[in-house]
């Protein structure tokens, strides 16, 4: 019998309904506009001209934007797999050791770039880039990873550390137990059963890295424009629905990084 | 590393066991030594050190003073991975990602040996522990029994020293429970390995043991085989923790060597202590409920009760008794004939028992 004492219900609270259709429409309406917008046949970003892949042709021609995309898609993943790395062992060090003094400090001071705004980061990094780059002369891609793999290790952190804490010490105890020294621990038990919380931490890193544009605009030298970037400095000139395609491509790899995420953190449960 | 003909040197030995978490002291001066290919149980409740003592023989913690040694060498210092030691955990920690051949294997593995013997080990595993159809099964898809049976191979397959069980039975129901400790006897039997037990349950210690140490509050309080334990215990904590127990009051009023004449309320019994307690001091006498006899008459050497409670339990009828001076007493006897009538509440008996059944208690 169901019970006759009402529970606490959101759904049914006034207004509930429109409120959430209102945050959807405002939350999804621009991007279903920019995806529509992208198969249009007009050269223009505002006005309807029919269905067209003209816009995609000429992005998937365009040689800067291959260029950035090349260079987006690169950043993203050696960045991505340097956080990973970093990341993982940080989050090794921090829960299979004993709790100590300062281990909260640290904890804080590696979620950082989470609670710092971009624009503090960008600009305190632009400073600093722009003395060594005196100093040493080199202007290459080094400081654009360096900067992407720093923002992006607490997003590669928070998987991993979670994956680690829910995994029963015993595991690592018993490959002790049967001869196993730390490494071979690590290699045959804590790694393999850390797989899928690192790979979750790489893809969300991964995406992450892909959609910076604050960063990667003050860290960036001239001709080292990421996807995200070039897109900001079309804005600046005439646009063409070539922005929404090459947004939209950049959309779908956003999309599919953060479904793998989901589908392997969903794994472990 | 001595000789493998060396039967008299015990396969562990605790020495003067310390084990301090903090300012928390879990283990007090524990001395132990476990003979080799003995089933040895640490039986105590949660919290008395058991668990601990256990970890420290297995190289998870380090004591905080005192030896343990292996086949007569100090390994208080040595990591778990160089000990001849294997572990069943309470969990069975079986990896989640091998299979079960992989499991039984991963310690000859991780010893280096060739694949050619760890294959032929882990068959011989699985045969002894009856799983040879789900060699290639992960261990997830294995029952709570079978996963303990990968457990028990697992540790086995390096052919340790001495295996370490951590209340290993406690996630299995009933029945499975009295299965796995006829197979635990039967393995230790056939490996000849020196097992050591941990466990709560009194049960399972005597059912498996050849020797048991009771513990409680991080001390060992006695050692000894079960019936030394059940019928001769050190001290009311081991008396009360082992089975049911009666305890009076009582003033020793003669001794005769172990023999004590024992004043209580309302007579005296005629009580064995393995310590000699003077005349005059005031003792506790611990008495098994299934030691002692109802009789209806005054006869000599039996103390008056009034019975308050009778409960009928078709194999045997509890008595729930009250002594003169108002402790409870506890009689359990068993119904051999169906012509038996048990006695009635509220009927005036007497309580019989004999000297060697009639304990006295050093505290």
């Amino acid at each position: 019998m169901p019970s006759k004492v009402k529970s606490f219900n959101l759904r049914r609270m006034p207004g509930f309904t429109p409120i959430a259709l209102a945050i959807f429409v405002i939350l999804y309406a621009p991007i279903v506009s920019l995806v529509v917008y992208s198969f249009n046949s007009e050269s223009s970003v505002g006005v309807w001209g029919g269905w067209s892949l003209r816009w995609y042709v000429s992005a998937w021609n365009n040689e800067a934007i291959q260029r950035a995309t090349l260079n987006s898609i690169q950043i993203a993943i050696i960045s991505g797999a340097a956080a990973t790395v970093m990341a993982l062992m940080a989050a090794l060090a921090m829960t299979r050791t004993r709790p100590y003094r300062g281990l909260t400090t640290k904890y804080a001071l590696l979620n950082q770039p989470l609670m710092v705004p971009e624009i503090v980061t960008g600009v305190a990094l632009l400073i600093v880039f722009a003395r060594i780059k005196v100093w040493t002369g080199y202007t290459g891609p080094a400081y654009i990873f360096l900067a992407h793999t720093a923002f992006c290790i607490p997003f590669a952190y928070l998987p991993i550390r979670a994956r680690l804490i829910g995994m029963d010490l015993t595991y690592e105890r018993a490959a002790a137990d049967l001869y196993a020294p730390p490494w071979a621990t690590f290699r045959y038990v804590t790694l393999p059963l850390l797989a899928p919380g690192a790979l979750a931490g790489f893809l969300l890193a991964f995406a992450i890295s892909l959609d910076n544009v604050v960063i990667s605009e003050f860290v960036k030298s001239g001709g080292q424009d990421t996807l995200p970037t070039y897109m900001l400095g079309q804005l600046r000139r005439d646009m063409t629905p070539e922005v929404n395609a090459a947004a939209t491509v950049l959309l779908v790899i956003s999309i599919l990084a953060v479904s793998v995420f989901f589908v392997f953190n969903r794994k472990k449960n | 590393m001595k000789p493998e003909t060396d039967f008299k040197t015990p396969s562990v030995a605790a020495e003067g066991i310390v084990k301090d978490f903090g300012t928390f002291t879990a283990l007090k001066r524990v001395d132990l030594t476990i003979d080799q290919n003995e089933f040895f149980t640490l039986l105590g409740p949660s919290g008395c050190g058991k668990t601990t003592l256990l970890r420290l023989i297995a190289g998870f913690e380090a004591p905080t003073e005192g030896e343990i040694k292996l086949m007569g060498e100090n390994i208080a210092t040595l990591p778990p991975f160089k000990r001849s030691i294997n572990t069943v955990f309470q969990n069975y920690a079986l990896f989640p990602h091998m299979t079960v051949s992989e499991n039984i294997g991963f310690g000859l593995k991780m010893l280096g040996k060739p694949r050619a013997e760890i294959a032929a080990r882990v068959d011989e595993m699985l045969a002894l522990v009856k799983l040879q159809d789900f060699a290639k099964r992960r261990t997830g898809q294995l029952s709570g029994g079978q996963q303990q049976r990968v457990a028990l191979a697992r540790a086995l397959a390096p052919s340790p020293r001495v295996l370490l069980l951590d209340e290993p039975l406690s996630a299995l129901d009933y029945k499975l429970r009295k299965e796995m400790q006829v197979e635990l006897k039967r393995l230790q039997t056939e490996t000849g390995i020196t097992f050591i037990f941990v466990t709560h349950d009194q049960e399972e210690a005597l059912t498996m043991s050849d020797r048991i140490a009771v513990m409680s509050a991080g001390e060992v309080l006695q050692v000894g085989d079960a019936r030394a334990i059940y019928d001769r215990p050190a001290n009311r904590f081991v008396a009360d923790f082992i089975g049911e127990a009666n305890f009076l009051e009582g003033r020793v009023e003669s001794r005769e060597g172990t023999q004590h004449r024992v004043a209580l309320a309302g007579g005296t019994l005629a009580a064995t202590g393995d310590v000699p307690v003077d005349p005059g001091a005031a003792v506790t006498v611990m008495i098994r409920p299934e030691h002692v006899q109802i009789v209806a008459e005054k006869t000599e050497g039996g103390l008056p009760a009034l019975l308050e409670r009778t409960v009928f339990l078709g194999t045997d009828t509890h008595y729930y008794l009250r002594m003169q001076d108002g402790a409870e007493f506890i009689a359990r006897e068993q119904n051999r004939s169906a012509t038996v009538t048990p006695f009635a509440p509220g009927a005036n008996v007497h309580i019989m028992v004999d000297a060697q059944s009639t304990r006295l208690l050093r505290d």
